[in-house]
């Protein structure tokens, strides 16, 4: 009876991720005003900070030659760290409809739900951090790489992004409110940018400062976009960018579908 | 089907022992159920809301570890092969869980995916279920402009794409109107007699369980208090009903006091404080003792009720005899057991179909909290 066209299971991990994935990048392409937000955001943002901080590109020791150039990288990390820390609220939501039992219900793993909904939003961030790098160069953005350098920005973006996929989703797997989670989740948000040098390099800083950005995760994207944008390729960089960015991004994963299990079982 | 073999009686397809369920917090939802699941039966659980009945469909399912006990499905053990279980299984929940930003055919393909098919047996099945549940024609439009009874039939669609053996149906008709109740009672039936499937289901509307399941556990408290066909259950009364209502002589209040709360009838508990009551209880031990009544009890709205053997001809004798003692029949009806009067029976309480009663509200609130 059951029979027929079931695969074989432990093979599917990579397949049901996909599938989660697909769902939650339907509805991305679903939501037509969520879409034009996600042009138009990078563009207010580039165009309103990069003329309210022109001035800071005069300042002596200022490592760009416009603050715009300067302010592109930051930018891109800016809009990936919303994207990636408010992932946490689709599980909030799937658990308030009942989909997320339909999920765990299905013969599937508890991390393919995890690493579907991480995949998603690293996708997202992709396609964000290109239109903002396309936004960018638009509006005579200087860019030192060329078409690997873009590829390899883009690979930054989406790092980042699942590393606060899984720090939200492990909030989103304990928390079972989207009130209490938007609360908890604009707590890292603010602090995060402002103690990172997306907007200010980190000379500007006082030491205190510098100490906490040098350790954020942040920094670990954009010290390596920033190079990749103003001066060139930096292997040493974006090196430890990439390997630090992983590893943490698999151990918030890792997190979340610790969490997730237990919040589940 | 391979495998099959490690269960004990080969046509259940579903034993249930001694499960229980205690939420941190120590809410005891379920209390020790034990039942068999025959292959091929439709099977409720029948219960006011906060019985357990979710509790005990979560647990079978895989999506809650029981605090104790065992059970096996298809011949897997619940808890040792939940893999096994689940592909065998499908799971209509009470939330109408499908995904209002795809469309049908997306909801299909996303759930058959989930269960591992290839898209070509997706695209088969999708058709075959599609069209049991009357819903081919809308498939290709956005599940949000589906009307709730539509979302209904997308979702139990969704539950069989991948043929299950067993599907588990928690409330199948909850919130829907009179002529889509009737209709997805239908599709149920059918389900049982053309696919073979073993239904699961639980129920708090009384008809639904009474029409169309085969056999019926009544949960209260997160125990079965009887289990059987619904013919069964009713004969278990022992006899029809007799409801009398006597002039200055209210049936007393009924026992199990600390479990009815919210649900006595004011007038009951009222009637209860009045002097009435050594009178009685002596007219309780009159009725108890004339020929043909198995039993005395009070009816939910304060009115006496008589187990009787053969309602007509013991309905005149009882009014005769009540005559004889100088009192007056204000009332008396006869009337063949429900299975609310079984619920009664076994539970001292009415089984209400809408419970506004804020304690039982609270309790499956709490119930819910803790499932989340």
């Amino acid at each position: 009876m059951t029979g027929g066209g079931h695969r074989t299971m432990g093979r599917t991990f990579l397949a049901d991720t996909w599938w989660v994935a697909w769902r939650e990048l339907k509805h991305f392409l679903g939501q037509k005003v969520r879409i034009f937000m996600t042009l138009i955001q990078p563009f207010i943002w580039l165009a309103l900070m990069g003329n309210m901080f022109e001035k800071m590109a005069q300042v002596p020791g200022f490592p760009a030659k416009s603050y715009l150039d300067y302010m592109a990288p930051g930018v891109v990390t800016m809009v990936t760290l919303f994207g990636g820390i408010f992932g946490g609220m689709s599980i909030v939501w799937d658990r308030r409809l009942g989909f997320l039992n339909k999920l765990l219900a299905a013969p599937i793993a508890r991390s393919a739900v995890v690493s579907g909904k991480m995949l998603a939003i690293a996708v997202q961030t992709a396609v964000q951090a290109f239109i903002i790098f396309v936004i960018a160069r638009l509006m005579g953005v200087h860019f030192a790489t060329g078409f690997f350098g873009m590829v390899m920005v883009i690979v930054l973006a989406a790092l980042l992004s699942l590393v606060f996929a899984g720090i939200s989703l492990s909030f989103g797997a304990a928390i079972k409110t989207h009130e209490t989670l938007m609360a908890v989740m604009n707590f890292f948000t603010m602090p995060l940018m402002f103690t990172s040098n997306a907007m200010m390099p980190l000379s500007f800083m006082p030491s205190w400062l510098q100490a906490i950005a040098k350790v954020n995760p942040l920094s670990f994207a954009i010290n390596p976009m920033r190079s990749l944008f103003l001066t060139g390729w930096n292997a040493h960089e974006l090196v430890s960018g990439v390997l630090v960015l992983s590893l943490v991004s698999l151990a918030a994963g890792w997190v979340a579908t610790r969490l997730f299990r237990r919040a589940t079982t | 089907m391979s495998g099959q073999t490690n269960g004990g009686n080969s046509t259940n397809i579903i034993e249930v022992k001694d499960l229980v369920k205690v939420y941190p917090g120590g809410i005891r939802a379920v209390r020790g159920v034990t039942f068999d699941v025959k292959k091929g039966e439709i099977f409720g659980f029948l219960g006011p809301n906060g019985a357990g009945k979710t509790t005990t469909i979560l647990m079978l399912i895989t999506l809650l570890e029981p605090t104790s006990g065992r059970a096996t499905l298809c011949g897997y053990d619940l808890i040792r092969q939940p893999d096994e279980v689940r592909v065998r299984i499908g799971y209509v929940s009470q939330d109408i869980a499908v995904d209002e930003n795809l469309t049908g055919w997306e909801n299909l393909a996303l759930q058959g995916h989930l269960y591992h098919l290839d898209s070509k047996t997706i695209a088969e099945r999708s058709r075959e279920v599609l069209d049991m549940v009357d819903l081919t024609e809308r498939a290709g439009a956005l599940v949000s402009t589906y009307s709730g009874g539509m979302r209904k039939r997308l979702d139990i669609a969704e539950g069989l794409i991948h043929r299950p053996e067993i599907l588990f149906l928690d409330e199948p008709t909850l919130g829907l109107d009179i002529q889509t109740r009737a209709r997805i009672w239908e599709y149920i039936r059918r389900l049982r007699d053309e696919e073979g499937i073993t239904v699961f289901m639980t129920t708090h509307y009384m008809d639904e369980a009474d029409k169309l399941c085969d056999r019926i556990a009544i949960m209260d408290h997160g125990q079965i208090v009887a289990l059987g066909t619904p013919s069964e259950l009713k004969a278990g009364i022992g006899g029809d009903l007799l409801l009398l209502e006597v002039d200055g002589l209210p049936a007393p209040a009924k026992p199990h006091e600390e479990h009815n709360g919210p649900n006595t009838p004011v007038g009951a508990a009222e009637r209860a404080q009045a002097p009435a009551a050594p009178r009685a209880e002596e007219f309780a031990a009159f009725l108890g003792g004339l020929d043909g009544v198995v039993k005395v009890g009070t009816a939910d709205d304060g009115r006496w009720m008589l187990v009787v053997t053969a309602g007509e001809e013991t309905a005149p004798r009882v009014l005769g005899a009540v005559n004889r003692r100088g009192l007056v029949v204000r009332s008396l009806a006869i009337k063949r057991p429900s299975l609310d009067d079984v619920f009664l029976h076994h539970t001292g309480r009415a089984l209400r179909e809408d419970e506004g009663a804020g304690s039982f509200i609270r309790q499956r609130m709490s119930l819910r909290r803790a499932r989340m």
